[in-house]
């Protein structure tokens, strides 16, 4: 009990560093006198920092958001399929959401409220999404729920296909329309999409607090279908509810900072691995945590690095490094 | 009482159930017997709404299933299937905690911690309560399974060939657990079962299903017959009388009796 506290006192302290890092470090490099003596120039400075600082918070905010939804989503879809290695955005959740983008431009042309309006826009492709994949996640999580390599072979092909035919439909499309879709499919965690950051946080907050009333139905899931229905939960109800949650929850982070592949993978598992238990409480909460850490203190040092690269690459080679470890490993017991 | 009426179901155009009606009494053991693939499972999965059938209607004390909620239900019914494997690593005791779950969904109170240690107790893993599954013997496993049943606190208990993979020590513990628990504590225990000779020392009714029918039912005097059993199983049944009691042999024994008549033979 005594490494368990350890755990969470580490992890929280670690996850407030890394924000204070991010928000603050930038003062520590910045060649500009950040507090001149003159009180003109003082004042001027005073708001530059202000502006800048409140510029970050935001973007703290949003890697907050998707790190929490991405993680906590990833928990509960590992759940739902009864695997360890799959999350939703490794079977093409969050590509489908730039080919919903893309179709609608592609459809409605972009001038239409449907994408012009920044809200209108968001509730628009998070309906589209939400139809798409429950449509599809229905049809293929069901009767293959312990297959986990052709589940990967399926989600593999659909991103891919996802992604051409976006790729493809932004290829005919007018050069103008391609130009102004750009500004919602081209976002990533250099490029957050901060305008729908009020939109984002109620949506963030349902979705945690329709998740977290069902926490011990989850436990009670995780027996499997069989002894969760012997002891009184509607499975597949709970399981439709849960995918309509995940749907939802990815389509408010790739919205926000873009794809991420392996956030999930690597937060849950390393959520899994410290605290070795069954229990989603502590899962969550630990891998949003670890979700978080990574998002925001990779971001931050890659900034301070001068972009030498990306943290989606630096997240997906670790990520990458893992899944094939926890895939060797299965296969081994 | 569970009733069944006129129950069908099918996968694709594969009648797995046909018309099947049937009452479970209070009170007592039944064992399902019938060869691989008579539908034993399918029933056992209707009856406990882990499938829908196709057609028909079941009553749970006179109600029908279909107008009650899962969780009602399972205050009423328990359900364990054939080998559970499990994706997460858990204890004992927390397993046998999930058996409350319908009755305090998920928030557990002093009764429920008291019916658990109950459970524990009664099936003897309270001195192992908090060893991993994966590290007890498959009878230990068997039993914390059990024990989870027992806290869930049901009338009616289902097991699908509770006594898989049990050697016949754990085998023979584990039926005589169950007939304490119709004895003591009340239970109706509907029971799938491979091995015609433990259905017959330890349950008060047979009933036989053969391509998704019920074949025969009846007492165990009844059902321990070479006919009915032949019938049932297609297979060369002998039934052998010891200490008074029915046992069927169902392998070998043509060859022990040619072996027997050969020996007279050369007598």
């Amino acid at each position: 009990m005594k490494t368990r506290k350890h755990i969470w006192i580490w992890m929280s302290t670690i996850t407030i560093f890394s924000i204070l890092f991010y928000l603050f470090f930038w003062m520590v490099t910045t060649p500009y006198d950040l507090f001149p003596v003159d009180p003109e120039r003082a004042q001027l400075m005073q708001r530059a920092i202000i502006n800048i600082l409140s510029r970050k918070t935001i973007q703290v905010l949003a890697m907050v958001i998707s790190a929490v939804l991405i993680s906590s989503t990833a928990l509960v879809f590992q759940t739902m399929t009864q695997n360890r290695i799959l999350t939703p955005s490794l079977i093409g959740f969050d590509a489908m959401f730039i080919t919903v983008q893309t179709s609608i431009v592609f459809l409605f042309t972009a001038s239409s409220i449907l994408y012009i309006n920044t809200y209108v826009n968001f509730f628009a492709a998070t309906a589209l999404m939400l139809c798409v994949s429950l449509l599809m996640y229905r049809m293929i999580l069901r009767n293959n729920r312990n297959n986990i390599v052709f589940l990967l072979l399926v989600g593999m092909v659909l991103s891919t296909l996802s992604r051409s035919l976006a790729s493809f439909l932004q290829t005919i499309m007018d050069p103008e329309e391609f130009q102004s879709l750009t500004i919602r499919t081209e976002v990533s965690i250099s490029n957050m999409n901060t305008s729908i950051i009020w939109i984002a946080v109620p949506m963030m907050l349902i979705v945690l607090i329709l998740i977290v009333k069902d926490l011990k139905t989850y436990d009670v899931m995780s027996l499997g279908e069989s002894n969760a229905v012997g002891l009184g939960v509607s499975y597949a109800k709970k399981m439709n509810l849960a995918l309509i949650y995940i749907a939802l929850a990815m389509s408010v982070a790739t919205a926000l900072i873009g794809p991420l592949s392996f956030l999930g993978l690597i937060a849950v598992n390393a959520a899994r691995e410290m605290l070795k238990t069954y229990r989603h409480l502590p899962l969550l909460i630990l891998s949003s945590l670890i979700g978080i850490i990574f998002l925001v203190l990779g971001q931050a040092i890659i900034i301070e690095t001068g972009y030498l690269t990306t943290v989606t690459v630096l997240i997906s080679m670790v990520g990458g490094a893992y899944m094939i470890y926890l895939i060797l490993k299965e296969n081994r017991t | 009482m569970i009733e069944m009426k006129h129950i069908s179901h099918s996968y694709g155009d594969f009648k797995v159930l046909n018309d099947v009606s049937l009452t479970i009494q209070d009170n007592k053991i039944t064992a399902l017997i019938g060869a691989n693939g008579a539908g034993k499972s399918t029933l056992l999965g209707v009856v406990s709404r882990l499938l829908h059938p196709t057609e028909g209607e079941i009553f749970l004390d006179e109600r029908d299933i279909k107008t009650m909620k899962s969780k009602e239900i399972a205050k009423h019914l328990a359900i364990l299937k054939q080998t559970n494997q499990l994706n997460i690593r858990i204890t004992i005791r927390d397993l046998v905690s999930f058996g409350r779950f319908p009755h305090s969904n998920g928030r557990l109170t002093k009764e429920d911690y008291y019916k658990i240690d109950e459970a524990l107790v009664y099936m003897n893993v309270k001195d192992i309560e908090h060893k991993y599954l994966d590290e007890i013997s498959g009878g230990q496993r068997q039993r914390a399974y059990i024990a989870m049943i027992i806290a869930q606190d049901t009338k009616y208990i289902l097991l699908d060939e509770p006594l898989n993979s049990l050697d016949m020590r754990y085998a023979v513990e584990m039926m005589t657990i169950l007939q304490k628990m119709v004895k003591e504590l009340g239970k109706t225990i509907v029971v799938v079962m491979h091995d015609i000779n433990f259905a017959a020392a330890f349950s008060d009714h047979i009933i036989a299903m053969k391509d998704g029918k019920i074949v025969e039912q009846g007492s165990i005097d009844y059902m321990m017959d070479k006919k009915i059993l032949d019938h049932i199983f297609d297979h060369d049944f002998c039934i052998a009388g010891v200490n008074g009691r029915k046992v069927c042999i169902y392998y070998n024994h043509q060859q022990t009796a040619i072996l027997a008549e050969r020996k007279e033979e050369v007598l």
